[in-house]
């Protein structure tokens, strides 16, 4: 069970544009118990941070209409939001130092397989889990 | 009707996509995420996959038209249709996906197009054999029922 020391769901923010990649992906945090938003467009992600929304990770596809994956993790870092995991994804395997250089905490390409968000889903746990202690 | 042999038709039809690299290994990845609260996930992705790859290859065909030589503007479009290919498993309709992009690189045209063709006829093949698999399984299913899905 995906989920932090007080047993409430990891809060996950899925940002991708294209619906296969949605449906598959938030099948998967499902899987995982994660407690998933999908957002279409990187401005539809940041509007949901303005709203006040808070997550415990975000996966953020890099090319989208309206405002791309590398633009949105920039401004929702620009906000504050330092602690929210981000994670980059595309079908571009040579992502990883334009993420990087947005913010993003990693860079996983797609398809991501479910061990690796396994990991990734466990890594959120654990920083929770330390910083309530 | 004889729902073992309808069974070990559909697994047969699905060895021959593998076999055929039409599907590869991350189409197994999206069969593992089917269980009893989604019993249907497999097929309504596929439906998903080419009601959206068919409105991608159309927005493609147009920007080819409309723009031409444009070919960041094309490589935009292959790349989104590339990933959708890659979440789902279709290796044939990736690998055209990636010639395609190669073409755009080189500047090439008449490969681009070659490429395009290419791409509708593995995403019409690919249809036409995912549709006959779920209706073989719809068959063999334990209710029996077929209906038919909009892809």
């Amino acid at each position: 069970m995906a989920s932090n020391a007080q047993g409430s769901p990891v809060k996950a923010l899925l940002v991708d544009d294209t619906a296969v990649d949605a449906l598959i992906l938030s099948t998967k945090l499902r899987k995982f118990h994660c407690e998933t938003t999908v957002a279409k467009t990187g401005k539809e992600a940041l509007d949901l941070f303005h709203e006040g929304k808070k997550f415990d990770i975000v996966l953020c596809d890099k090319d989208m209409p309206i405002m791309n994956g590398l633009e949105a993790v920039e401004k929702i870092r620009a906000m504050g939001e330092i602690d929210v995991k981000i994670v980059g994804l595309s079908a571009d395997y040579d992502a990883t130092e334009v993420f990087m250089s947005a913010g993003a905490d990693a860079f996983v390409p797609k398809p991501m397989k479910l061990d690796v968000l396994s990991a990734i889903i466990q890594d959120v746990i654990n920083k929770k889990n330390n910083t309530m202690v | 009707m004889d729902y073992s042999n309808l069974r070990r038709q559909a697994a047969s039809m699905k060895k021959g996509l593998f076999d055929q690299g039409h599907l590869d290994e991350q189409f197994r990845q999206v069969e593992d995420l089917q269980d009893e609260a989604s019993p249907n996930f497999v097929e309504e992705v596929a439906v998903l996959f080419f009601k959206d790859s068919g409105r991608l290859i159309s927005n493609l065909e147009q920007a080819l038209e409309k723009y031409p030589r444009d070919f960041n503007r094309w490589d935009a479009y292959m790349q989104q249709l590339k990933g959708s290919c890659s979440s789902i498993g279709a290796s044939r309709m990736k690998s055209e996906c990636m010639s395609f992009k190669d073409n755009c690189g080189k500047g090439n045209v008449e490969g681009c197009m070659g490429c395009l063709q290419k791409l509708k006829r593995e995403h019409a093949i690919l249809r036409q054999k995912l549709e006959s698999y779920f209706q073989l399984l719809r068959q063999a299913g334990p209710t029996g029922a077929a209906t038919r899905p909009v892809m």
